[in-house]
C-alpha cells in the first residue's frame, strides 16, 4: 500500500500508537527505570534502544535487498555535527532531571503519571522558547552540515558489512548487560 | 531457549548473511556537487591530455586505471595500452578504489565526458576523460607532427613528443612528408584522417 498524504496521518497515529504501547510494555513510562540506565543499575533502556536499532536496520536491509521497498526513497536525516553534538549534551541533561525522553514522557503521562505530565509540558514550552529564540541561533542550527551521511559513507564499507557489524556489536552488548544485571 | 535468546540468534543470523547479499539500493543512485563539479570543468581539471596520460603509462603511474568506455567490438580493434573495457551501459556496476586514478575515454568525447559526471555522482575521487578520446590519442600520441617551418625550441620539445610516440608505436612526423613507415603501408598512407578505420589499419 503506497502512504500517501491523505492516508499519511492515520498511518502515524497507528505506529505512534504501537510505538508508545511498546515503550510501555518494556517498562519504560517508569523515571526510575529511566535513570536505573545512568547508574548501570538497569539496562532495559539500552537493551530496547539497541533491539528497536537492530530490528529496523535488518528490516530496512532486507526489505531494501528483496525489493519490497525502495531504500534511496527512504529519507535520511542531514547531519550538522556541532549542533547536533550541543542538542545531544542538552536533551541529555533533560533526560536526566526528568528520567524521561520525549517518548517516554508521552507514555508516563498517558498511564496517568504527573512526572510525565510535567514532562510534556516543559517539552511543549521547550519547542515554543526554541521556536521564537530561533533566529538568534540560526547561523550555528545550519553550521557544520555533512548532508545525509551514514556509517557506509563514514567507514568506507560495503552496506551489509556496516549492518553486520552493529549486529554483532549489539548482541555482545545483550549478552554483556544481561550478565551484569544477573550480577545484582 | 527463551524467546530472547532464539531473537537474538535470528538478528546475528541476518546480520552475518548481509555482507553477501549484496546491496540494498535497486539501483546506483548519486549524488553530485554540482557547484564542485562545475569549478573543476572550469578549471580544466576534469581532463588529461593524451600526451600526459602516455607519459603516465609508460612512467606506470601508480593507481592508474584506463578505461575504454566503447563496446567490446570495437574495443578489440585497437585500444589505448593498459586500458580495460567498460561499455558504458556497465558503468554502475563497477567499483573504484579510492587510491585509483581513472581516466576514460570513448571514440570522440562525449560519452566518456558523460560517464565523466557520472562517476563524479558515484564518489569516485580521482577521475578524468581524454577531451578528444581515442582520435586525439591518434593524433597527438601515434602520429605526433611537427611543422615544417618549426623553431629549433619545438623541434627539441617534439623528440620527447617523437620518442614517447615510438614508445607506442607510433610514427611521428615532421614536415610535410609521408610517415616513417609509410614504405610498409599502402598508398593511401599519406596523412590518414583521424578516424578508428585507420586507428585498426596500425599494424599494417
Amino acid at each position: 500500500m503506497a502512504v500517501t498524504f491523505t492516508n499519511a496521518l492515520p498511518v502515524a497515529f497507528v505506529i505512534g500508537t504501537a510505538f508508545g504501547f511498546a515503550l510501555e510494555r518494556a517498562g519504560l513510562g517508569d523515571a526510575t527505570k529511566l535513570a536505573g540506565q545512568f547508574y548501570l543499575r538497569d539496562f532495559t533502556v539500552l537493551k530496547v534502544m539497541f533491539s528497536a536499532i537492530v530490528t529496523a536496520m535488518l528490516g530496512v536491509f532486507w526489505l531494501g535487498r528483496l525489493g519490497v521497498i525502495d531504500l534511496a526513497a527512504l529519507y535520511v536525516p542531514e547531519t550538522f555535527l556541532a549542533p547536533q553534538v550541543l542538542g545531544g549534551l542538552i536533551f541529555g541533561v533533560g533526560f536526566i532531571v526528568s528520567g524521561l525522553c520525549p517518548g517516554t514522557s508521552c507514555v508516563a503521562a498517558a498511564i496517568g503519571r504527573i512526572d510525565g505530565m510535567a514532562t510534556v509540558g516543559g517539552l511543549l514550552v521547550g519547542v515554543l522558547a526554541t521556536g521564537l529564540a530561533f533566529p538568534l541561533f540560526a547561523a550555528f542550527y545550519a553550521s557544520t552540515p555533512f548532508g545525509a551521511f551514514t556509517l557506509p559513507q563514514l567507514v568506507h564499507l560495503p552496506y551489509g558489512a556496516v549492518v553486520a557489524a552493529v549486529v554483532v556489536m549489539a548482541v555482545a552488548i545483550f549478552g554483556l548487560a544481561e550478565r551484569l544485571e544477573q550480577r545484582r | 531457549m527463551t524467546i530472547s535468546r532464539r531473537l537474538a540468534w535470528g538478528a546475528l543470523a541476518l546480520g552475518l548473511a548481509a555482507p553477501l547479499a549484496g546491496s540494498p539500493f535497486r539501483s546506483a543512485r548519486g549524488r553530485i556537487n554540482i557547484e564542485e563539479t562545475a569549478r573543476l570543468i572550469a578549471d580544466g581539471e576534469d581532463h588529461v591530455a593524451p600526451l600526459d596520460l602516455a607519459a603516465w603509462i609508460r612512467d606506470r603511474k601508480p593507481g592508474l586505471r584506463v578505461i575504454d568506455l566503447r563496446s567490446p567490438a570495437e574495443f578489440s580493434g585497437y585500444a589505448i595500452p593498459t586500458a580495460a573495457n567498460l561499455p558504458i551501459a556497465t558503468l554502475a556496476r563497477a567499483s573504484f578504489a579510492a587510491h585509483e586514478t581513472v581516466v576514460l575515454y570513448s571514440e570522440g568525447g562525449a560519452h566518456a565526458g558523460q560517464a565523466w559526471v557520472l562517476l563524479k555522482a558515484l564518489g569516485v575521487a580521482k577521475v578524468l576523460f581524454i577531451s578528444g578520446g581515442l582520435v586525439d590519442w591518434y593524433v597527438e600520441v601515434m602520429t605526433p607532427r611537427l611543422p615544417a617551418n618549426a623553431s629549433p625550441e619545438e623541434r627539441h620539445a617534439f623528440e620527447a613528443k617523437a620518442e614517447l610516440s615510438r614508445y607506442f608505436g607510433g610514427e611521428p612526423q615532421t614536415g610535410s612528408a609521408a610517415p616513417a613507415g609509410a614504405a610498409l603501408c599502402p598508398p593511401s598512407g599519406q596523412r590518414p584522417p583521424p578516424r578508428l578505420a585507420d586507428i585498426r589499419r596500425r599494424g599494417c
